[in-house]
């Protein structure tokens, strides 16, 4: 905390002395100021287009003459693509630029900032950042979820927009051939994945179809949810969860992922599962659909509608579409999976930042009206224009035949600054189907809060650090054993719970509770 | 001294002389006969300089990073500002079932890969010298290296393939004799047969360059007396090449043994299952779940200490061993 003192008391006399704002109501600065910005994240290493700092955004052009701030490369590890990787050379190289930004930066702020390497931005925003402040307003529980164990935050985060990620599949044209009606509970999806297994929907003669196949094979295990059980409590596979208590605890240890999993072994050992689906990797749904072998499946929403497109001509009456989570045997409709609203990336404040003043006010710029615009949409009249009110994309850049989303990456929009993303960019893209779906999903409720993470103090995550990894690690190796067959979860569980037990499962549960209680109040 | 009248040599007074100056050369301190070796050898020092400076910049210097292992690591407070723990890194390590399992299958794992791995360079270089027709010999040996020079990511690949129960050309064969398929990836009792004989398809020919090389080194004199002596190719192969190259196949046994807890744990990685922990899970890649995932960087270097110091003992009872026994040895 003692390095704190500095960007403080500068804080205080740049607040005395701040310009008043010119007419232009965007205007930070008169003069214009250069902040230096570390920007690390997948698709570029490096604040330009691609990561070529000589490159500027045209998105940064218009905002340096909107704000008059002018933001300048000084990225650490370009010649990495792992962006925790490159923070550490950050921090470890103690020259650390004004604006700390990127992938994945929620866990070093929080961990370095109560250390004194980043600013805490709660006293920042509640005085001068007005329309991040109204975020948070809006968003009940989201600045908690990003504070650090000392109760500040130190990152404004990439907030994405949108509600829905994956959905369940399924080959329309197959049940129409088989005359089937689309599954409304699971006991109907298993005769459904039997009739594709014996009645040869594909046609060629041979028993070749893969009733229900995934190309992460922790979806596998998120079928108990079918069965009132639970794989994960947020995007996360094998998370922690909210109980209906409001605590935390570890869905492989209720009894009803007992139930389910035996359910999904039973189903794996009749062949309605891809038998390879733990080694079959992400190839297994293009290569599925496209042999047309694969009948059922739980994936994104956009990517695997469009197929639809891919395959017309490949394969005839190719039709894989979205249907509702099929209900559970107590009439329980869930789908588990959902966007998460908040991302570990986005932008912090140094130490060494001399204007810790203005570039919150910058952070801010970037949720107004025209920040969003900005930062969602690229520049007006080149890429989108404004239609009755709504952005729309211009035709050459929804028929340009390169996804939006890179384009977008292109001009510097969609790219990992702390800022507010807006559906209606995805929207505009999306397939035919994948809509279809998403308004199919939007008129029930089948989504469940998420768990959105703790901060630890040091001695909470000495423990967690301690015991966690082991138990993890111990779960994940029962879980595929009794998938596979090779044990029996039903005569096993009490070996089990016992065996977390004596590993440290209630020590991982009880720190994890009072770190949630003293966050979440 | 001599008889000669005509000797015009050192008087006696001159080789009095001579003997105490020898003498006193004799005396030299040893640092200052090294510097008079190095004086006069400079230009081999020279060539060396080089190494030695890339081994202390790159090997030496970052020792110092291992004191992490007992400290309580803050990237932002530096090495020297982070606080000193002891040895509470190394308690964790040791409390935990998990890594004892694969320290368990560190070592099982080595030893196999040793007993099963380490000849086969031998006998394919011992093999290739016996082939006569050039034209095979040489694509042979091409075939046999070439795996060596693929990425482990496609290694891995190619052997989720092969293994596939329903389109893996193993399964297939083992179907022809009636027997059903068989999930190998998912069996821990199939990993380590997989991951070694994997690991001997990639390296054994590449390994065996360096016999080869020792082979060609044999005196082809040897050969000839044992062709008028009537001894025939195998006795040759046996009672020549073989003593000629086993200094280089102890070297390379030690050398071996010194990496013996370094296996190539990024092909485990990929190929690895939950299912197959039990069998797989080796140091390396409990370090690469706990710690690096995690971020636990001191937690990590007391694990890649530990398993050093193991690498260490086993090269020095190794090189001792030889030494007593075979004279030959690397220092």
């Amino acid at each position: 905390m003692r390095k704190l003192s500095l960007p403080l008391a500068m804080l205080a006399t740049t607040a005395l002395t701040a310009p008043a704002f010119a007419d232009d109501h965007l205007k930070i600065v008169d003069e214009p100021l250069e902040l230096t910005i570390h920007m690390h994240w997948p698709r570029a290493q490096g604040y330009g287009v691609g990561g070529d700092a000589s490159q500027i955004y045209p998105v940064e052009e218009a905002a340096r003459e909107m704000t008059g701030i002018h933001l300048v490369d000084q990225t650490f590890g370009k010649n990495t693509k792992d962006s925790a990787e490159s923070m550490n050379l950050l921090i470890a190289s103690g020259d650390m630029p004004d604006i700390v930004g990127g992938h994945l930066i929620k866990q070093p702020v929080n961990e370095f900032g109560p250390q004194g390497a980043f600013v805490p931005l709660n006293d920042l925003v509640e005085e001068h950042a007005p329309n991040i402040k109204a975020f948070w307003d809006s968003h009940p529980g989201l600045k908690e979820a990003i504070s650090a164990y000392d109760g500040n935050y130190y990152y404004i985060p990439y907030l994405p927009d949108g509600k829905y990620g994956r959905a369940y599949f399924i080959r329309q044209d197959w049940l129409d051939k088989l005359g089937l009606e689309q599954p409304n509970t699971v006991d109907e999806l298993y005769d459904v994945l039997v009739a594709f297994r014996d009645q040869d929907p594909n046609g060629n003669g041979m028993k070749d179809e893969v009733p229900a196949f995934f190309r992460d094979w922790e979806e596998v295990i998120r079928l108990v949810v079918l069965w009132d059980g639970r794989s994960s409590g947020s995007d996360t596979y094998h998370d922690f969860l909210v109980n209906d208590e409001g605590k935390l605890e570890h869905p492989y240890a209720q009894e009803a992922y007992r139930d389910g999993l035996a359910m999904v072994a039973k189903w794996y050992e009749e062949g309605l599962i891809d038998p390879e689906v733990f080694t079959r990797g992400s190839s297994a749904r293009e290569y599925l659909l496209s042999e047309d072998l694969g009948g059922f499946t739980h994936d994104w929403f956009a990517s695997t509608s469009g197929y639809n497109a891919a395959l017309a001509d490949k394969v005839e009456g190719f039709n894989f579409i979205p249907f509702l989570p099929p209900e559970s045997p107590s009439g329980r409709r869930l789908e588990e999976h959902r966007r998460i609203p908040i991302k570990p990336d986005g932008w912090a404040i140094s130490h060494q930042n001399e204007n810790p003043v203005e570039t919150i006010k910058y952070f801010d710029f970037w949720f107004t009206e025209e920040g969003r615009l900005l930062s969602n949409f690229g520049i007006e009249g080149e890429t989108y224009d404004m239609v009755d009110g709504e952005p729309i994309y211009k035709d050459e850049v929804l028929n340009k035949g390169e996804p939006v989303n890179a384009q977008m990456w292109a001009v510097g929009s969609q790219i990992q600054r702390g800022y507010w993303q807006d559906y209606r960019y995805e929207w505009q893209w999306t397939a035919e189907a994948a809509r279809k779906g998403i308004e199919l999903y939007d008129q029930h409720d089948i989504l469940t809060d998420q768990f959105l993470g703790v901060a630890f103090t040091k001695e909470e995550q000495e423990v967690y650090d301690k015991y966690w990894p082991s138990l993890r690690t111990y779960m994940l190796e029962r879980q595929q054993a009794w998938v596979l067959g090779t044990g029996d979860i039903t005569a096993e569980w009490d070996d089990y719970v016992a065996t977390l037990n004596k590993m440290g499962y209630e020590d991982v549960i009880e720190v994890l509770n009072s770190a949630y209680a003293r966050q979440y109040g | 001294m001599t008889n000669d009248p005509n000797f015009s040599g050192p008087t006696t007074e001159q080789l009095v002389f001579d003997a105490t100056e020898s003498q006193r050369r004799r005396k030299r301190t040893r640092i200052q006969k090294v510097g008079d070796h190095l004086k006069r050898e400079w230009q081999l020092y020279a060539l060396l300089l080089p190494t030695i400076i890339w081994l202390m910049v790159f090997l030496y210097k970052p020792m110092y990073g291992l004191q992490i292992a007992f400290k309580d690591y803050s990237v932002f407070r530096g090495i020297a500002g982070s606080p000193w723990v002891g040895l509470e890194h190394f308690h964790t390590l040791f409390e935990n079932d998990q890594f004892l399992r694969a320290l368990r299958n560190t070592i099982i794992m080595s030893a196999y890969g040793l007993l099963f791995g380490f000849p086969v360079p031998i006998l394919l270089a011992l093999m290739f010298n016996e082939v006569l027709n050039q034209t095979f010999k040489k694509s042979a040996q091409t075939i046999v290296y070439l795996p060596h020079f693929i990425s482990s990511v496609i290694i891995a690949g190619i052997v989720m393939t092969a293994f596939s129960p329903s389109a893996g050309i193993v399964n297939t064969i083992i179907g022809w004799f009636g027997i059903e398929p068989i999930y190998f990836l998912t069996k821990p009792e199939w990993f380590r047969p997989i991951f070694i004989g994997t690991g001997i398809w990639q390296e054994a020919g590449f390994q065996s360059i360096v016999y080869l090389a020792a082979i060609a080194g044999v005196s082809p004199t040897l050969y000839e007396s044992a062709v008028v002596d009537g001894a025939s190719r195998w006795q040759m192969m046996w009672k020549i090449t073989v003593p000629s190259i086993l200094p280089t196949i102890i070297i390379m046994l030690i050398i071996r043994i010194g990496n013996i807890l370094e296996i190539s744990f990024e092909m485990i990685i990929l190929l690895y299952q939950p299912a197959t922990y039990e069998t797989a899970d080796v140091v390396n890649t409990f370090i690469y779940r706990q710690g690096l995932q995690g971020g636990q960087y001191d937690f990590a270097a007391a694990a890649g200490l530990f398993n050093a110091v193991v690498a260490f003992i086993l090269v020095m009872t190794a090189n001792t061993i030889s030494k007593r026994y075979s004279r030959t040895s690397l220092w």
